[in-house]
Order: C-alpha cells, then structure tokens, then sequence
C-alpha cells in the first residue's frame, strides 16, 4: 500500500528536477500538483493504516518512517505555499523517495500492547514533527551553503540564478530549527514521562520497557541530538552565530536524526524495537 | 489589405535625429488623429520609445500608403524627407509583424532581452485604441506581439541576469539580503561614481545613505546632491560601516582605505549580519583579503564587470531561442492573415443563403399567413436553423485553409457555383424549387 504514494514521490522528484533545471512555470506546476496528488494518496494510506491498527501507524520504526514522511511532504509544501519558493523541492525530494522505500518494502509493525497512553501518543507525534522540521531546516541550510559559496566564489551561476537571498534561507533554517527543538524536548519529555510510568505500571513485564534508560543507543542519540540543536539556538542568540554555521550545525544535527530514524531504531535499540 | 510598417530605430538613425522624430514629444494620440484624417490607412498603432519610432498601419493600397506614412512622418516632426529618407525603413505583412514581434521579444533592442520595450508596445497600443485606430488586424499582430514578449521572458533566459554594473551590484545586493526596503548604505568617498552608485541603490528602494568624505564639506555637498542622505566625518567611517548593511568606496586614495583587520574589526560586533563592500574605485579601496572574512561579500568594479559580461554571453545564446518563438508566432499569424481571406466570400456565402430563405417565405407567404403566430414563428426559426447547419462546414473549413492558393480555390468555386456577387443569380433563386432534405433527421 506504501508503494503508490512512493511512485508518485518519485513523479514529484524527477519533476522537481526539471523545474529546477529549466526553470518553466509549467514545469513548476506539474511538480506541485505531482506532490499534492503524492501527499493525497499518502494520507489515503496513513488513513487506512490508522483504521485497520485503531491508531495512528507510529507503533515501530517502519511506521514512524511512512508518517514521518507524510509529515514531511505537508510541511514542505506549506512551506512552498507560504514562500512561493519551489527551488527546495529538489532537494527534498530525494530524501522523501528514499525513507519511503522503506515502508514500501517493509510489512507494517502491530501495535505492542505496551504501547498505550496519551503521552505515548504526545511523545511519537512531537517526536515526528520535530524530525520534519529538522529535515526542511537542513535542506534549507544545504542550499544556504551553496549559494554561499557561489556569491563568495564571484562564480554567479546555476544556484545564483535559482535560489532566494541568503538572508531569506538563513530565516527559514532558522524557524525550522526553532519550531523542531519546541517539539523535539517536549517528545523527549513525554517519552522519559511515560517510561517512568510504563515501567512500574503496564509495561513491567516488557523488557524493552526496562531497557529504555540514558544508555540505550536510540535515547542517547536522541539526547545528542537536543544537545547539537539546543546549541545552534544557543550560538545563534549570544555569539552571533548564524548564516553557514548554523546551516552546518542543521545539516550535522539532521544527520543525526537519520541515523537514529533508521539504523539504530532497525539494528542497535534494546528500548524501541517495537 | 496590406500591414505596413514604416519607421527609424536605433541601427539605422542617429540620436540627434531620433530626438527629433519623437512622437510621444509631439503626443502620439495627436500623431494618430493626423494620421487617420488623412485617409490613407484604415488601422494604425504608432510605436514611439527613446531607440524607435514606427507606424504600423493596415491599409488597402500598400505603396502609395508606404509613401504616404513617409511623408507623414517628416511633416509632422518637421524633419526634411531628404533627411530622414536614408534612415527610413518599411516593411510589408509578416515581414512587418516580423519586425514588431522581435522588437516586443526585446531582440531589436540595444541590450538583447531589455524588459521595458514589451511594456512600451503595449502602451502604443493601449494609445491606438483609445484614439480608436486599432482594427482586428492591428489587434491580432499586438496580441501575438505581447504573447511573444511573455514567452521570450518565461522560456528563454534572454532577460536574466543584470547587464549593468549598476543593476548587477543591486542584483547582488538582492541575492544577500533579499529586500533592500530598510538597508542602508554607506559611501566612502565624495566622488562622482560613488554618487552614482548611490542614486542607483536609492531608486532601487535602499532606505538611508550615508556619505562619508576625509573633507565634511565634499560629504555633506554629495548628500544634499542625492537628495535624503546624510553625511558623516571620515573618523565615523567605521561607526557608520557598522550600522550600514552596503558599502561603496570610491575614493581617490592610493593605498586601501579598509584593510582586512579594520573590516574585520567593524564585523565583530557585528556578528553574523552580512555586510556587502562594492568596491569600484582605482586602485582598490579594499583589501582583497577582507573578502575571506565570514559574512563579508566583497566584489570590486572588475568583479562585477565579469559577472555582466557573463550575463551577455548567456544572453547572446539564447537569442536563437527567441528568435524560433518569433518564427512561430510569425507563423501562426500568417496563418490566420490568409484565412481571413476568405472571409468576404464567407460574408457573401451567408448573405446568399439567408436572401433565399427571406425570399422563399415571402413566396409562400400566402399559405403561412393561415397559420397560427406561434407556428409561424417556428417555421422561421427552423428554416433558419436549416441555414446555419448548411453553413457550418463550409465556413470551418473555408476559415481553417492557411495556404492563400487553397483560400483563392475555394472562394473562386464558391462564388461560381452560388453565383455570388452575381445580382441576376438572386432573382433567379427566387425560382429555384424550396431545398429538400433527402434523410430525416
């Protein structure tokens, strides 16, 4: 069921590109209503899912990956909307044919009976948000960075032509980052709430309910991650750091995010393989 | 019917005598009054900007209009026909609209793709039409000029990228900070360029300017001169760089004026605001090295100067693509120039068919006029019905043919085979037996 929305994904990248190469009106539109038609199906997909499980598809990694990237096809193209800024879709667009391959490919986890509760649901949806906005932020710090580069190089050529100012992506990263650390502490909150309360109560027999401690690969990279984040916010206000740090800091922080998102939720966590 | 098309541009005129064959000076819609009181021309748009001043004209005797638009246009802007004779160039249907759709894609234009040309055509044509001098043809040939204009900005790369020093620092400017609405500049050095720079960033909507001179008369002289800046002592030059977002040196110093660690000392506190330092004075006001500061953009007068010959080189490629969207609409439009070829006969053709209907219900007048109103008004509307559906086909095709020799057979067949043109033919229809369908429909 995953597949549909992929194969539309993909329609959208390749037109992306070639707005981004050719730089038509046409071209643009066909690649926004390629995504919206992408997004439309996925949320078909997610609202099946939802029906047949009784909840949202976030019960284990492969679920996360398809509502993450559903997540991440509406913020950007609220973000498109609310810019009228179509370069960013290309490089969006790999990153949402890649992750959702993945569920494509994989079956759908059930839900763990362990998993229950308001903030199980608060803690997964923040968590999930969080990474969106991450991913736009570090999208928007990439091409920060090569028309950086370009206008320092005196070299005004492709990016030059397609981009908007520096000032513009440097605000956008900003806010994304701003809007992604909110979320990313209060999903971490809930996430220590609940496993405080999970372990004496409903989860007490569960032993990846006992494992979810500082140590686990998956909460220590997440805590990482708040680290590298929380710093970015913290250099941007007192030392005036901004412009292509930042955008190293927000493509560094979401590399992060990735390799937590699949790697370590598939082979490494004793805590959240559910 | 013939379009014309007469005029002097910036290739074949000097600019002592475009100046004075200015059509807009003179007031065009004047111009096109003149022009329609003399009667030689049944449409006319007149097309008058600082590089070009054309008539376009529809008429029916293509020559003598020729001549006559000729001495129009030295009669009316006073100039001896011996003078602007060898700089006059005419010319005739596609040719014509050839010529109007290269100047609207912003091909004939001085600087290759310039933007403001397609804006003038369709003022000179806004004008045409309220002097009311524009008919169907004029109308088509400015429509197919603008959609051109449109095309050539949209699918060819033939107006991107600044091709002024100027405007290639404001683009920069642009692509740094995005709106200049609320920047402010600082230039260093009381001089002409630097003024000019600053007039230029000015119009472009910088908010405040700042002149800073090692003598405060020259500096306070330049900002009254630019109208709205302020001056400021050469000791507040770092104060003021470090309040401005854009700076421009353009003093007559022989040895740089900021050096990297004076840059980099106006940037500390600064933080992470960008600051763009054009530097267009000789030799340099800037320390090249200030350029590798984080956050510091600095491009000097040759810098820019290659990023405008860049923008030349691309533009010049893209002038084949214009030109095969000109290629295409000249199609289109002689296309539709032949087709309307056929449209007497069409006219004709109608007026035939619907004179033997009239004439059939006057002949049976006496059997109709039994019937009730309301039947009676129903045998009009079906014969008329019949007309129309008769017509149909050999109107769409008549109007689809696009080859003037196919438009010629037709209309030759047409008007034997229906007598048309042919009063005798008239009458005799009145004899001719009522049409019979042969199916039921």
């Amino acid at each position: 069921m995953n597949l549909v929305p992929l194969i539309l994904y993909g329609g959208a990248l390749v037109a992306y590109a070639a707005h981004f190469a050719r730089r038509t009106p046409a071209l643009g539109r066909a690649a926004t209503t390629m995504l919206v038609a992408a997004a439309l199906a996925h949320t078909f997909v997610i609202g099946m899912m939802t029906m047949e499980t009784g909840n949202v598809p976030v019960n284990g990694a492969t679920s996360a990956i398809t509502t993450f990237v559903w997540l991440l096809a509406l913020a950007y193209l609220y973000t498109e909307m609310t810019t009228d800024e179509r370069a960013m879709g290309v490089f969006i667009m790999p990153l949402l044919v890649g992750l959702q391959a993945i569920p494509a490919l994989r079956p759908i986890e059930d839900r763990a009976p362990v998993l229950q509760g308001p903030l199980f649901g608060v803690h997964v949806s923040s968590l999930l948000f969080a990474y969106a906005s991450f991913a736009l932020a570090c999208v928007i710090g990439i091409t920060y960075v090569l028309l950086f580069t370009e206008i320092k190089a005196k070299h005004l050529g492709f990016f030059y032509a397609r981009l908007p100012s520096l000032q513009v992506l440097d605000r956008m990263n900003h806010r994304a980052i701003v809007i992604g650390w909110v979320f990313l502490t209060v999903g971490i909150l809930a996430g220590a709430v609940w496993a405080a309360q999970a372990r004496t109560g409903y989860g007490a027999g569960d032993p990846r309910v006992q494992a979810m401690s500082l140590l686990d690969p998956k909460i220590f990279v997440a805590l990482v991650c708040w680290a590298v984040y929380s710093f970015e916010l913290f250099a941007a206000r007192r030392i005036g750091w901004g412009g292509r740090r930042s955008a190293y800091l927000s493509a560094l922080g979401f590399g992060i995010v990735l390799l937590n998102f699949v790697p370590i939720s598939y082979f490494l966590t004793r805590s959240h393989n559910f | 019917m013939a379009l014309v098309l007469v005029g002097i541009n910036h290739h074949t005129a000097p600019v002592d005598l475009r100046e004075r064959v200015d059509f807009s000076a003179h007031g065009v819609p004047d111009a096109l009054r003149a022009l329609a009181a003399r009667g030689s021309t049944r449409e006319t748009v007149i097309v008058s900007t600082c590089n070009r001043a054309e008539i376009y004209a529809v008429c029916e005797d293509e020559p003598a209009t020729r001549a006559d638009l000729e001495r129009f246009m030295s009669e009316f802007n006073e100039v001896a026909a011996t003078e602007l004779a060898p700089h006059l160039y005419s010319l005739v249907d596609l040719e014509a609209a050839r010529h109007l759709f290269r100047v609207a894609g912003g091909l004939d234009s001085l600087v290759a793709g310039e933007p403001q040309i397609l804006g003038q055509v369709k003022d000179a044509h806004n004008l045409a039409g309220e002097a009311n001098t524009v008919g169907p043809v004029l109308n088509r040939v400015f429509h197919s000029s603008f959609a051109v204009g449109k095309r050539v900005r949209t699918e060819t790369g033939l107006g991107a990228g600044a091709v002024s020093v100027g405007y290639a620092a404001v683009a920069l400017a642009r692509k740094i900070f995005g709106d200049l609405a609320g920047m402010s500049v600082v230039v260093v050095g009381a001089g002409e360029m630097g003024k000019l720079t600053a007039l230029h960033m000015k119009s472009q909507g910088v908010q405040h300017v700042t002149i800073v001179s090692r003598t405060m008369a020259h500096a306070a002289r330049t900002a009254e001169a630019i109208g709205g800046a302020s001056a400021a002592p050469w000791d507040d030059m770092e104060a003021a760089i470090g309040a401005s977002d854009i700076v421009i040196t353009a003093t007559g110093a022989a040895a740089p004026v900021l050096t990297k660690a004076r840059v980099e000392s106006i940037m500390r506190p600064r933080r992470n605001r960008p600051l763009f330092i054009i530097d267009i004075a000789m030799p340099r006001d800037v320390e090249p090295e200030a350029g590798e500061i984080e956050q510091v953009f600095l491009y000097n007068i040759d810098d820019l100067q290659a990023t405008v010959r860049e923008n030349l080189a691309r533009r010049a490629s893209e002038v084949t693509r214009a030109e095969s969207i000109v290629g295409e609409e000249v199609e289109k439009f002689g296309a539709w120039l032949r087709a309307r070829g056929a449209i007497p006969t069409v006219v004709a053709l109608r007026q035939r068919f619907e004179s033997i209907r009239r004439a059939e219900l006057e002949r049976l007048e006496f059997k109709l006029s039994a019937l009730p109103p309301d039947a009676r008004a129903r045998v009009d509307e079906i014969t008329h019905l019949i007309v129309e559906k008769l017509l149909l086909t050999p109107t769409e095709q008549l109007k689809s043919v696009s080859d003037a020799d196919t438009v010629g057979a037709y209309s030759e067949a047409l008007t034997r085979l229906f007598g048309l043109g042919d009063e005798e033919a008239e009458t005799r229809g009145r004899k001719v037996e009522p049409f019979r369908r042969n199916k039921p429909r």
